[in-house]
């Protein structure tokens, strides 16, 4: 049974937007997506499929860069390049979020090259405040006005509530299968949780629930971990969709048993309030309850100690719960909302004593050579 | 660093109004040192393009434009030691170098309590508060101040959010501006409630409106006065406008302001009576079509000059729309006026470029710049540290490629067919805001060296 499910994983992680390119040949519509920021629930109320858009370090960037300068952060370079390659030709469509300035300001890049059906943005606030909260159910109204018009269909609040709990299922699967991290030697690999959650956002979110239900069973029969006993690292950082890092950190003798990433506990984790209206209860998950550095989150307490508490109060949480030994903050070249928090970070874990590793890398293959000996002088240092 | 300590060739100006910018920077860089030393008034860290000097002077409170600083070191050649600073701190390169430089030097600052050592200009005193705007253009301006308070923990920031609709081919953007209206003008009093609170002073209203008042007839007189850069040959190019550029983006909301671009505007009307151009015998008209300037290599625009080129018009920091040709709600109120100036400003190309398919605002606004000036070719610069405004130029260019062809187009004007030559040729350096590291004079003037021979190529076979 393990077997199975692993494999069927396997084949969808390297063979990645399969079911969803089956599903278009089947009349249905997928809508891509790039970032934590897009909620999904519209998406899925509306009918459609999202799918998660996902990159690839071992691809060359070649057509994307004749289009998209070089400047802008390797990993949605390597989405861009993709997707103009014709790799997610069922796409019907995308939603792109105010996420990172590579995201805006490449938008109307990605708009007129892909030319697809239907294309959204969809202006996240930058700011977390009642005034902003107002502001995005409004743009969240006119998000799904848009996929209406798409699709001919009216999304009902009943249809939306119908979503969020979907979504909300899925997430709470996600934090069961994150629970399997908690034993030492974890139960499950970081290398295989990310396939599962990589493949699991290129699903419907009802084929996503099945599959992690497959898994959830398959891990309860599991009677030995993958991994040996060692280091507990916490993975902090964007969207991490390849495993080769993991990969690293796994084969040198630690393991992964928690995350900040995009496509990890940042896309599930926050889960929507469904006693509230579906609308003010998205907009509060995705502003309020999405935690990525592009949110300016007021320094309520006035000094640095409790903005970085605030701040980073998450990286805490899953220290603690995962029992971590060491993190590694591993950000992209060019990314600025990442890349302007490392000070503010490494001062965080030295205030709670967790050893650190900071990477910048490219998202290419180019590097694993580096970032191997780099994080094997880590594993040594911490024992 | 051999090329560092180097002094910098200073670029010659065309016009008076723009060699007299130099000693007004170093003045308002000195002035806020002199004022943080009086402690009569107080002082905000702020960004450009943001439209709330009216409410900041308003309210006595002296800004301190953390951007023109960083500029100020790149153009000195002095920003390598706070982008170092900066790096130790566990910064990357690859961030935007301006805040880099910011921050190196606000650390260097704090850890010092002092100035760094003949920081440039007398630097930047450290700020009361810190007023920040990611918008929807630029995540280094939401990360700097807070990255910066790291080091200044007492410093409060207003981080205001000011969106806009991003432009969308099949909508038209008045169907939401409404509700960014809304949330614009509660972000702009959000910023009045909290500088009245640490200044101890309320708002008057009336002057509040009489500064928004004067920056829109200054708005309007900066485009009137652009306008007259159209002129064959033109009297001030692009190398003038990013000393120009000093008084739309730093000091807006003054009379100073104003009357600059009175004499400015009287000088380059004296200039096209006596056919006086920027250029001897301008042979090239070019549009600086994107890009920040490599401020440390400002002398590259007197290099296109000696070769006959000139710049009528440019894309950067021409941050100003005609208030009378925007189609925004009229209001008594000053705070709601700059909310629909705001969303007037950024949604100006909008309707032009949903009436022409495949065209966007950006590109619309390209195409209108190089019909009215006549323009001969597009020069664009990308720095590698700002994603802001170098992401996009590339696929611009490609759009502006559709239109103009590099063979001869025969187009219908009066039921007649005519050959015409619609061939636009394009140039993009490449290095970066104020980081000379990445850049090289000798690559770059031949990247130039060769563009002018294809404009002049394409000069001849016009008129063969």
């Amino acid at each position: 049974m393990k077997d199975d499910v692993f494999a069927k994983v396997e084949n969808q992680y390297v063979n990645y937007g399969t079911r969803a390119r089956e599903l278009k040949n089947q009349g249905q519509k997928v809508i891509g997506y790039i970032c934590s920021f897009v909620p999904l629930e519209i998406i899925t109320a509306a009918g459609c499929i999202p799918f998660r858009v996902r990159g690839d370090i071992r691809e060359p960037i070649t057509k994307g860069d004749t289009l998209m300068e070089t400047i802008v952060c390797p990993f949605i370079r390597s989405c861009f390049d993709l997707s103009v390659k014709g790799k997610y030709d069922f796409l019907s469509g995308m939603v792109i979020p105010h996420g990172c300035d590579s995201m805006v300001r490449s938008y109307s890049t990605w708009n007129y090259s892909l030319n697809l059906p239907y294309f959204h943005f969809v202006n996240t606030p930058s700011v977390v405040k009642e005034s902003s909260f107002e502001f995005f159910q409004e743009e969240l109204k006119a998000y799904q006005r848009s996929l209406e018009k798409f699709t001919g269909k009216t999304i009902t609040d009943d249809d939306l509530a119908k979503a969020i709990r979907l979504h909300n299922e899925n997430r709470n699967k996600a934090r069961a299968l994150y629970d399997f991290k908690k034993s030492n030697p974890p139960m499950i690999s970081g290398v295989e949780l990310t396939k599962v959650l990589t493949v699991g956002s290129s699903l419907p979110v009802t084929e996503s629930n099945a599959l992690f239900d497959e898994v959830l069973a398959a891990l309860s029969q599991r009677k030995e971990s993958p991994l040996k006993m060692g280091p507990r690292i916490l993975l902090d950082g964007p969207c991490v969709d390849n495993i080769e890092l993991i990969k690293i950190v796994e084969d040198s003798g630690a393991s992964v048993v928690a995350d900040t990433t995009c496509n990890g506990t940042r896309d599930n984790w926050p889960r929507a309030n469904e006693k509230i209206d579906p609308v003010d209860a998205l907009a509060r998950r995705y502003l309020a309850g999405v935690n990525c550095p592009k949110t300016y989150r007021e320094n309520k307490a006035g000094s640095f100690e409790g903005d970085m508490k605030a701040r980073f109060g998450d990286i805490g949480y899953f220290s603690r719960t995962f029992k971590v030994n060491g993190a590694i903050l591993y950000t992209y070249k060019f990314c600025d909302p990442f890349g302007f928090e490392v000070p503010a970070r490494k001062a965080y874990y030295d205030s709670i004593h967790v050893p650190l590793l900071c990477l910048e890398d490219l998202y290419s293959a180019g590097t694993i050579g580096q970032l191997k000996t780099r994080i094997q002088a880590f594993l040594e240092m911490i024992g | 660093m051999a090329e560092e300590q180097k002094k910098p060739k200073k670029r010659m100006t065309a016009t008076q109004a723009a060699a007299s910018i130099g000693p007004m920077v170093k003045e308002f860089i000195a002035g806020a040192v002199r004022a943080k030393a009086e402690g009569k008034q107080k002082l905000a860290y702020t960004f450009i393009v943001c439209h709330h000097e009216e409410i900041l002077r308003a309210l006595d409170v002296l800004p301190v434009w953390t951007e023109n600083f960083a500029g100020v070191c790149g153009a000195k050649r002095d920003s390598e030691r706070f982008l170092q600073r900066a790096e130790s701190l566990g910064l990357s390169r690859s961030l935007c170098t301006y805040a880099l430089c910011g921050i190196g030097f606000d650390q260097w600052r704090e850890e010092q309590g002092q100035m760094p050592p003949e920081a440039p200009w007398g630097g930047m005193p450290k700020p009361d508060f810190m007023v920040s705007t990611g918008q929807i253009l630029c995540d280094p301006r939401a990360k700097w101040y807070q990255a910066s308070q790291q080091y200044m923990p007492d410093v409060p920031i207003y981080n205001m959010d000011l969106p806009y609709p991003l432009f969308e081919r099949d909508r038209d953007h008045r169907e939401v501006w409404g509700y960014y209206q809304k949330y614009i003008a509660k972000e702009l009093r959000g910023l009045i409630k909290f500088v009245e609170e640490r200044t101890g002073k309320k708002m008057d209203y009336d002057r509040l409106k009489e500064l928004v008042d004067l920056s829109d007839r200054t708005w309007n007189l900066i485009h009137e006065t652009y306008e007259l850069r159209k002129a064959v040959p033109c009297p001030m190019g692009t190398g003038d406008a990013m000393n120009t550029m000093v008084p739309i983006n730093f000091m807006m909301a003054t009379q100073d302001s104003y009357n600059f671009f009175l004499n400015l505007n009287k000088e380059l009307k004296e200039k096209i009576a006596k056919k006086e151009g920027e250029v001897e015998k301008e042979k090239y008209r070019l549009l600086w079509g994107g890009g920040l300037p490599a401020w440390f290599a400002l002398s590259d625009f007197n290099y296109f000059n000696a070769k006959g080129a000139c710049f009528p018009a440019e894309t950067t920091y021409r941050m100003v729309a005609p208030l009378y040709e925007m189609d925004i709600p009229e209001t008594k109120d000053p705070v709601e006026h700059l909310a629909w100036r705001w969303l007037g400003y950024w949604t100006f190309w909008y309707d032009k470029a949903r009436k022409r398919p495949g065209s966007e605002p950006d590109v619309e606004r390209l195409i209108s710049l190089i019909e009215n000036y006549k323009i001969d070719g597009v020069v664009m610069h990308e720095a590698f540290s700002c994603r802001t405004w170098h992401v996009g130029l590339i696929w611009q260019l490609h759009q502006l490629g559709k239109i103009y062809k590099p063979i001869p187009v025969y187009v219908v004007t009066n039921g007649k067919k005519e050959k015409t030559y619609r061939e636009l040729p394009s140039l993009i350096l490449e290095s970066d805001i104020i980081d000379i590291t990445s850049y090289s004079e000798v690559d770059t003037r031949n990247k130039i060296d060769a563009f002018i021979e294809t404009l002049e190529s394409i000069r001849k076979n016009r008129a063969d």
